[in-house]
């Protein structure tokens, strides 16, 4: 198990700049996921680590890593060799006995679920199968890293939750310090256990999953990693219990939350569309930490709804409903109030108010 | 991808601008040079080409080339272009076989193909003297009307093959958009599809231009004095009352002049016209009417069998009896014979420079190939673009270039066979340069890397995946360069010397020495030679394709 430690990275290309300065602490047998939108750099960055790409400044710790495995977006299978040429190619070329080679490309066969297939030519297999053989053509050699580029986005929906499952509990079972890039915040957020996200060439927050869901250090994070709806108001003063506060709305919405500030300071407040519950008509009971609007699109998923509802002019807000009632479904037009719990309302740092 | 390759591809870098200035550049620039200089080589402006515009035994030539070109480029486009929808779009029967006899008749030099028509149709043609018996006579197949037939004969197969290729890229659903949208079949056709073929027509049309501007046997052959740019390039080089490279140089200039515009014209229209199309399902079979069915098989079939009659004509002429250029009925070996016991230095040096010159072109073009796909830079753009000179620049002027430049210290190679095997090479090089680029615009570059990050070094990488990667590229660039090698005729003509006569030299002065039947012999083997590895490649590309390639 490697640790892997990037300091400082800096990559152009020609006048553009990549990556501006990347610093990462890559843990032993951790499965660490770089995400972001396409172009944030992730893809440059995992190509310098390979040692594919020579980076402008900054260091890679260890500088040259031998042992890398790499399974890159669109397979980089090689067409003229069959399935167990594939696997054993890097085997020959570190000159491994012949009879080791076969036993260790059976046995990487069995693992990623290809044995039988060994004499088939790449074209003759599927696309799930192909990655499968990339995967045990990386594996075979024993990296002590193993890097993978979008290895899933040329697979369907359902290939690619399989693979998925495959990749995570190979990871844990050999023990590989493993670096993932992928675009899909979903699929970062099912296999990973730490993720940093990437724009702009810039690393701007690593975390656990659920730390960068619940806790999102800045409003790109919030939007990138699932939904979320931000709502500005001014800290009127605090509230009842330790650490809350009052925040008052200009249209005279008053809410409870657990965050620090002075009363007068503008505030932003993030809250997820599943923390939103939702109460047909107007006149609700509860009248702290509401919202009143107009739905203006229903979308039935089955286990969720999502609804769009229109607080005010500028104020667009996501509500999803899980499990929703029979009977219970809100219609295009429809009047109703939202409510959320003090808890659930995550203070948006860097952020002032309406632009 | 690493540092240590950077010697190593720095040098084939390196050599190929060597070779590509030595060998191409610096003899064309030498050429334009010269056709600025006067008597005891003083620098004169204008001169020369003072004199071209105001004599009409020189102007008429460029005249008579422009004229030629562009009725032969019109009627390749007419005949290709409908021949590629009929058999792409209509039903009609044997379609395989009409394909592979388009492709076929590619494979004859020109030169070869004049001369089936004065074999056919000439003073003692065959066809000509079995009419005459019944008191009939056709019109003659001399002068331009013959050049005309047998450019668009030759050369409609160019046309056929890019738009053939340019419909099969061409999605049914575009058209079925345009159909479902309101816009008639024949607007569809304007609309939605020419857009989309059209660089490719341009294509198509470029190549027959420059092909028919550069031809030198032909007009030589059936046009009986008919004055094209390089048969007068020729004339004024090679004259027995003493040559004037000068005035030689002025053609060479204006030839390379016209086909370097003619070019970057097609290239600048292609670039702004390219689309990228995807297609997944390709135009369909329509159905069509029992009347334009029947014309369009009699088209296709007549066209066809027009392009199959110069290489039928001297494959059974070779067979038969001769006496100087009369041929008799039955069948004989005499003319095999007479070519093995008088001639067979020349087929010796036609196998042996050609097939050193397709080696050479492989290993450069393999390499120059990677270097243009893999590391585009300015430099290398220069140096494809100074390789692709070689495809505008006709064979005479190549080999004017290469007698005034090597035929002085400090190198002198007039009188060798290196100065033909020079030609060979750098006027054939661009067919692997781009089978290979091509292929490896395909091949994905992640391939390599992954082979590199499983431990294998960058240059062995390159032989063990590209390479075999690339080896239908390598195989297809190969059968082209030696099929218009081994029948070059442009540049042989003016570089063989003494033994180092080539078969398609000989063929060309047995024509003109009236000697018809070895004359066909000697064709026979070469459209065979051609043949063979085109053949054989197809065979092997086939199997492989069969394997999942």
């Amino acid at each position: 198990m490697t640790r892997v430690r990037v300091e400082g990275i800096v990559k152009r290309f020609g006048d553009t700049p990549a990556i501006e300065g990347v610093s990462l602490d890559v843990r032993p047998g951790e499965f660490f996921t770089l995400v972001g939108p396409s172009g944030c750099g992730k893809t440059t960055l995992l190509r310098i680590i390979a040692g594919l790409l020579d980076q402008d400044a900054g260091r890679v710790v260890p500088s040259y890593l031998r042992n890398i495995g790499v399974v890159f977006q669109n397979y980089a299978i090689f067409p003229h060799l069959t399935v167990g040429e594939n696997i054993a190619y890097g085997l020959k070329a570190r000159r491994v006995p012949p009879d080791r080679i076969a036993t260790k490309v059976a046995e990487a066969a069995r693992l990623v679920q290809l044995e039988g297939l060994l004499d088939r030519m790449p074209a003759q297999l599927s696309g799930g199968q192909q990655q499968r053989v990339v995967l045990a053509r990386a594996l075979v050699i024993e990296p002590r890293l193993l890097l993978m580029d979008e290895p899933l986005s040329n697979l369907d929906a359902k290939l690619r939750v399989q693979i998925r499952s495959l990749i995570r509990a190979l990871q844990r079972t050999l023990r590989i310090t493993t670096i993932y890039v992928t675009h899909d915040q979903e699929e970062a957020l099912a296999i990973s256990d730490t993720i940093a996200v990437m724009d702009r060439g810039r690393i701007l927050q690593v975390g656990k999953p659920w730390e960068l869901y619940l806790r999102p250090g800045t409003r790109f994070v919030a939007d990138f990693i699932g939904t979320m709806n931000v709502l500005h108001g001014k800290v009127e003063g605090p509230g009842p219990g330790p650490g809350a506060l009052t925040v008052v709305t200009d249209f005279g919405e008053r809410w409870q939350v657990q965050a620090a500030g002075s009363p007068g300071q503008p505030i932003s407040l993030g809250i997820r569309p599943e923390s939103l519950q939702l109460v047909p008509g107007t006149n609700a009971v509860e009248a702290w930490n509401s919202l009143k609007g107009t739905v203006t699109e229903v979308v039935y998923l089955g286990a969720v709804v999502r609804y769009q509802v229109k607080v005010r002019e500028d104020l667009l807000v996501t509500a999803e409903i899980h499990n929703p009632d029979f009977g219970a479904i809100c219609g295009v037009g429809d009047r109703l109030t939202l409510w959320f719990a003090a808890a659930r309302a995550i203070p948006m740092p860097g952020e002032t108010g309406p632009a | 991808m690493g540092r240590k390759r950077r010697d190593f591809w720095w040098s084939v870098t390196l050599l190929a601008f060597l070779t590509v200035l030595l060998f191409l550049v610096y003899p064309l620039a030498t050429v334009l040079v010269t056709s600025f200089t006067g008597e005891e080589k003083r620098f004169v402006l204008a001169e020369n080409y003072h004199r071209f515009f105001t004599h009409r035994y020189y102007y008429s030539s460029v005249v008579n080339s422009l004229y030629l070109s562009a009725l032969a480029t019109l009627g390749a486009l007419l005949v290709g272009t409908t021949l590629a929808f009929a058999v792409a779009r209509y039903p009609l029967p044997g379609k395989t076989f009409l394909r592979t006899a388009a492709n076929l008749a590619l494979l004859s030099p020109p030169f070869i193909g004049a001369y089936s028509w004065v074999v056919l149709f000439g003073r003692m043609g065959l066809a000509n003297r079995a009419l005459s018996a019944f008191g009939w006579s056709l019109p003659t197949i001399y002068g331009w009307r013959g050049i005309l037939l047998v450019f668009v004969v030759q050369y409609f197969p160019f046309v056929f093959l890019l738009v053939s290729a340019a419909l099969r890229s061409v999605d049914q659903s575009v058209e079925d958009a345009a159909l479902s949208l309101g816009s008639p079949p024949r607007r569809t056709f304007r609309t939605a599809i020419l857009p989309v073929i059209a660089p490719s027509l341009t294509a198509g049309a470029l190549l027959v231009f420059m092909a028919t501007m550069a031809d030198f046997g032909t007009p030589m052959i059936i046009g009986e004095g008919l004055r094209t740019l390089p048969t007068l390039m020729y004339g004024e080089f090679i004259n027995e009352l003493g040559g004037n490279p000068a005035m030689a140089s002025t053609l060479g200039s204006l030839l390379i002049l016209v086909n370097t515009a003619a070019l970057m014209a097609q290239r600048y229209y292609a670039f702004r016209k390219a689309y990228n199309v995807v297609c997944i399902q390709p135009l369909t079979v329509r159905r069509t009417s029992a009347r334009r069915r029947l014309a369009l098989t009699v088209f296709a079939y007549g066209v066809v069998c027009v392009a199959l009659i110069p290489s039928t004509t001297i494959l059974i002429s070779s067979f038969m009896p001769t006496r100087g250029p009369v041929m008799y009925a039955g069948w004989s070996l005499q003319s095999y014979q007479s070519i093995f016991h008088l001639i067979p230095r020349a087929i010796a040096n036609t196998f042996i420079l050609t097939a050193l010159a397709v080696v050479l072109d492989v290993l450069l073009g393999v390499l120059v190939a990677y270097l243009l796909a893999r590391r585009r830079s300015r430099v290398h753009a220069l140096l494809d673009a100074s390789i692709m000179l070689a495809y505008a620049i006709p064979g005479t002027v190549v080999g004017v270039g290469l007698i005034v430049v090597y035929n002085r210290p400090p190198i002198i190679l007039t009188g060798t066979w290196i100065i033909l095997l020079v030609s060979y090479f750098i006027r054939h090089l661009p067919y692997p340069v781009r089978s290979c680029t091509a292929m490896l615009q395909q091949i994905d570059i992640r391939v390599e890397e992954a082979s590199v990050s499983l431990g294998v070094p960058p240059f062995r990488t390159f032989l063990k995946v590209t390479i075999p990667l690339m080896f239908p590229a390598i195989l297809s660039g190969a059968a082209l360069a030696w099929m218009t090698t081994i029948g070059e005729l442009s540049s042989s003509i003016l570089l063989y010397s003494g033994p180092w006569a080539t078969m398609s030299v000989a063929i060309f002065t047995e024509v003109f020495s009236n000697h018809f039947g070895t004359a066909s012999a000697l064709a026979s083997i070469l459209i065979v030679a051609a043949f063979v590895p085109l053949f054989l490649t197809y065979r092997v590309l086939g199997e492989r394709a069969a394997l999942g390639m």
